[in-house]
């Protein structure tokens, strides 16, 4: 019985919480399928406005370049991200000493200063490199963060120190035993970490737009403050991007979430 | 590993896929290629287009490679090539806000190109515009858009309220007062909706030939006529004659829907008051209200609009000089087109005399309001609010918030704005 | 953990290890050192002169004792802690209980109720800031539900400290997803055997979360104490987008003061930069509190 109802409190918070997240998710789409004068003035029910919207978007804006953009250079970011942080995350763990502790915290500097601050030395140093305009500049100041690598540190934690032994006995190598067994083993950190990295390379706005110049390399947030910027906004053509532009972190979050939430099959066996 | 080769690949592909991508643009390099930055598809980016077909009909070689950025990114863009000194990212020509360029100029003047002698004729504006991209008697913006001060109101709610639109025309604040009063009470409706901050404030003090600087020195505290205009804005809130809302989507919902009788504005508003098609015909433009007691008050004055400038990186300035001559500065069969198809009032004097401008429009009732905006453009005082209008704003902004909301002293107040700004120029 | 014992070999085999682990560390190291340490230093550097380019001059610690006499400064500091405070411990509770929750086997829909509660974070600032300012308007949902329950509307965002909430509550909402995917993935970790065992000496899932759940996730929680942490004390978007930091300046944070005065007042740099090296230093410290009290392997 008293299962039961808590089993029933547990469904009511879900649901309740569930409901509030995804509020936002249905006044998109319901504005999406709308009229713009008709979501200013308040209306929440989809209407059969989509097309329209769809083809004022189309023709205002090159969706398929920014969608194209923006994944190449989430991708790119997410991968050489994991890699290069997880890495260093396991070597911080598993060979920890009192040198690689103090310089964790010390990287841990790195995310405490403001952006804004960073900005504008970084682009004199990538301006001075000849660099502005080019992939290096975007990604590689993106790709290693304190974030990530405590991340991977900390998880690491929880990794059994016998496996590496045991591969060691093996005669496996250093750089092995992280590739093959680690990696493998850790699957759901590595789910989550990319999933967020994914989220925030993808909606980064700031630097992608100071460092890259042309109309070539617009990014799906670029195009979506595009449509926010004239005299008299089109709220449909609007509710419409920003509802492209959520889709594909929701899409990964979908089909990743699997990987670091599995009940009862947990990752360690 | 299978799965290792696998992302190998991909980190192969999309390192391949963003090298060729980030090549720049060959074509800038042209010579008789411009590229701009502006920002809005439907206003001025559709300007630059028909201004290159234009110019082109002459110079078929010629081409623009036109970069929409919002307009924040073009300042923190601009801000950033200056203090990293690489002007090399620097677009041709660029649209900037009237309310920058003092504090643009004044801070980055490397950013800019002096177009004084350039060949265009400046005479051709209006001096009141003019003074807002005139940096020490150099010129260093070719005004666009109009940005000249209207009251749009709502002829249904005022007639309902038995009163007339001609009755809010050429009026004071204090006129102004009475009749929102007789229209709140017949109808329940505030006669004005305003996005709050001190966008109004600003503008009364500009019509009646004030200035939050006088002879060169913040003069906030201690200012008659910026005190009244705080006191009438105050007024206007707490009798309910005027709503504020913070948010700029339901200040726009606010006319649309009819939750006020009118709004005080540039003339750019007007883009948003027409979104609402099925209140066509029941809208009219009138001049704003002019402040009480203060000599050489007018109806008149000007809130944003924004103004072509040549960067320092132009490659070929004859080109941009030449280009802007014989378009923005010079050719009112482009004003016509953009009178018509973008909405955008010139601030180009002979544009107003074509015959574009004089027709009637029936969203307004059949009213001539492009004349009529033009007429109230040529009337506004010059106003110069110097390199640090935009600290001036914000400053007055925490007065009228601070007056309105916790009802303030507003001398107490505009004493504290005043050691703000001169807080902020001591940098 | 640390094998202190003593043959040579061993030495040798334990100081091999210690090399390669070094060499983990150098490709992210290196990075965070060229692309966020060097500009980071010359971010200290400038907020010790005055002047930009070639027109520099030192002015010692001037930049800094102005910030003593900043009214802005102080309103935009109370406003950052003040968000601190409130939000970081609400969300990161919240965002317990829901991993908590959602770490059943025996759920349904589980994949449905992550993705749904993860959706805020996901969604764009442009969308999420139109829905809140519509959801607090005058006349907009929240208000209605007040009115009907009798409670009467709240004049959201021209009164400051509705404001203020209205900015906590949208952190909440924007970020409990965000931290409860670390703490599902941290949950993953946990051999289910300790939970079993645990059952079958009779604890209650109360018990079980506060002897079991917390001190194991501990290394995860301590992770995302010093991110919401870093993040508050940096927050930007909120302020700039939901409220354009008003009434006033009543809900401006520090991280939009800093860069309206870089790119939208008069700019000043050499201030911004002193202004961003107190949120770095408030941080670090803040962090090392956190680390010292959270960060022991035992």
């Amino acid at each position: 019985m008293t299962r039961k109802i808590k089993r029933f409190i547990s469904y009511a918070i879900l649901i309740i919480a569930s409901l509030l997240s995804v509020f936002p998710l249905y006044y998109m789409l319901s504005g999406a399928t709308n009229k713009s004068i008709d979501i200013v003035r308040g209306r929440l029910i989809p209407g059969g406005y989509l097309v329209e919207n769809f083809k004022t978007l189309v023709a205002n804006q090159n969706l398929g370049l920014a969608m194209f953009n923006s994944f190449r250079n989430a991708i790119l970011i997410t991968i050489i991200s994991l890699l290069v942080c997880s890495i260093a995350g396991y070597g911080f763990e598993i060979y920890h000493d009192k040198g690689k502790d103090t310089l964790m915290s010390i990287l841990l500097l790195a995310m405490m200063l403001p952006f804004v601050a960073l900005m504008i030395p970084l682009f004199k140093m990538f301006s001075s490199m000849g660099l502005v305009n080019s992939w290096i500049a975007l990604v590689l100041p993106s790709v290693s963060t304190p974030f990530m690598i405590m991340l991977f540190r900390q998880a690491s934690r929880s990794f059994p120190i016998d496996i590496i032994e045991a591969s060691r006995l093996e005669g496996m190598s250093e750089v092995a035993i992280f590739f093959r067994m680690y990696v493998p083993i850790m699957k759901s950190t590595y789910g989550a970490a990319m999933t967020v990295t994914f989220m925030n390379a993808w909606n980064n706005y700031l630097w992608p737009k100071v460092i890259l110049q042309d109309n070539a390399s617009i990014t799906m947030p670029m195009l979506v403050a595009n449509l926010k910027s004239g005299y008299s906004v089109d709220y449909g053509m609007l509710m419409l991007g920003v509802l492209i532009c959520t889709l594909p972190t929701a899409v990964i979050f979908f089909c990743l979430q699997k990987s670091f939430s599995n009940g009862l099959t947990g990752a360690v066996k | 590993m299978k799965k290792k080769g696998f992302l190998s690949v991909l980190l192969a592909t999309a390192m391949l896929g963003s090298m060729v991508a980030a090549v720049p643009a060959a074509a800038a390099d042209d010579d008789q290629t411009l590229t701009v930055w502006c920002w809005d598809p439907n206003f001025n980016i559709y300007a630059m287009q028909q201004a290159e077909k234009i110019y082109q009909e002459d110079h078929p070689d010629f081409k623009l490679d036109i970069q929409e950025n919002v307009y924040s990114d073009i300042e923190t863009k601009l801000i950033t090539a200056a203090t990293s000194g690489d002007y090399s990212t620097l677009p041709d020509i660029f649209l900037m806000q009237d309310y920058s360029y003092h504090k643009d100029v004044t801070s980055f003047p490397d950013v800019f190109t002096d177009l004084t002698d350039s060949g265009i004729d400046f005479s051709q504006f209006s001096t009141g515009k003019l003074a807002d991209s005139t940096v020490d008697g150099k010129n260093y913006g070719v005004p666009f858009d109009n940005g000249a001060t209207i009251m749009a109101i709502r002829s249904d709610i005022v007639e309902e309220a038995g009163l007339t639109t001609d009755d809010f025309k050429d009026i004071t604040w204090s006129k102004f007062m009475e009749l929102a009063k007789t229209v709140k009470e017949k109808t329940n409706t505030p006669m004005l909706t305003t996005s709050g901050g001190s966008e109004l404030i600003l503008e009364m003090l500009q019509s009646a030939g004030a200035s939050p600087i006088v002879d060169g020195e913040v003069k906030i505290a201690d200012n008659e006529v910026l005190k009244q205009a705080v006191e009438v804005y105050a007024q206007l809130v707490n009798e309910g004659y005027m709503t504020e809302y913070t948010d700029w989507d339901q200040y726009i919902a606010s006319m649309n829907n009819g939750d006020a009788a009118g709004v005080i504005n540039g003339c750019w508003i007007m883009s948003s008051v027409q979104a609402a098609e099925d209140q066509s015909g029941k809208w009219t433009i009138v001049d704003m209200p002019a402040l009480d007691d203060v000599e050489g008050a007018t109806n008149y004055a000007n809130c944003g609009g924004a103004s072509w400038a040549v960067s320092s990186n132009c490659k070929n300035p004859d080109l941009a000089y030449d280009f802007i001559k014989s378009t923005f500065g010079g050719s009112v069969e482009l004003y016509d087109d953009l009178l018509v198809n973008a909405g955008a009032i010139a601030s180009y004097l002979p544009a107003a005399e074509s015959d574009v401008y004089q027709e009637a429009s029936d969203f307004y009732g059949g009213q001539k309001v492009y004349a009529d905006i033009v007429d109230y453009a040529s009337k506004v005082p010059a106003f110069d609010c110097g390199a640090y209008y935009s600290d001036i704003r914000s400053a007055l902004t925490d007065v009228v918030t601070n007056v309105v909301q916790s009802g303030a002293d507003v001398a107490e107040e505009l004493q504290t704005a005043q050691e703000t700004v001169e807080f902020n120029i001591e940098g | 953990m640390a094998n202190t014992s003593g043959t040579k070999k061993k030495m040798s085999l334990q100081k091999k290890h210690n090399l390669i682990g070094w060499a983990f560390l150098i490709p992210a190291s290196l990075l965070i050192f060229v692309f966020c340490f060097y500009p980071m230093f010359q971010a200290i550097l400038l907020s010790f002169r005055k002047g930009m380019g070639a027109a520099q001059t030192w002015v010692g610690i001037a930049n800094y004792s102005r910030i003593l006499k900043d009214r802005t400064f102080k309103q935009c500091l109370f406003n950052t802690v003040f968000y601190f405070i409130i939000q970081v411990p609400v969300m990161l509770i919240l965002a317990l209980i829901l991993a908590q929750l959602l770490n059943d086997a025996t759920l349904r829909f589980k994949g449905l109720f992550r993705t749904m509660i993860f959706l805020p974070c996901a969604t764009s600032l442009v969308s999420y800031s139109m829905i809140f300012k519509s959801l607090f308007a005058p006349d907009g949902f929240v208000n209605m539900v007040l009115t009907k329950m009798g409670i009467g509307a709240v004049d959201w965002f021209q009164n400051a400290w509705a404001a203020r909430f209205v900015i906590i509550i949208a952190l909440v909402w924007r970020w409990t997803g965000y931290n409860m995917v670390f703490y599902l993935a941290g949950l993953q970790n946990i051999d289910q055997s300790i939970y079993e065992a645990s059952r079958i000496d009779g604890a209650t899932a109360f018990q079980q979360f506060f002897k079991i759940t917390i001190p194991l996730l501990k290394p995860t929680i301590l992770l995302t104490a010093i991110m919401s942490t870093s993040g508050t004390l940096q927050l930007f978007d909120e302020s700039v987008n939901l409220t354009a930091g008003g009434p006033g300046k009543s809900t401006m944070t520090l991280a939009h003061y800093i860069f309206n005065i870089s790119f939208v007042e008069t700019p000043k740099f050499n201030y911004a930069a002193a202004l961003s090296v107190f949120i770095l230093v408030s941080v670090a410290i803040l962090s090392a509190i956190q680390m010292k009290v959270g960060d022991s392997r035992d």
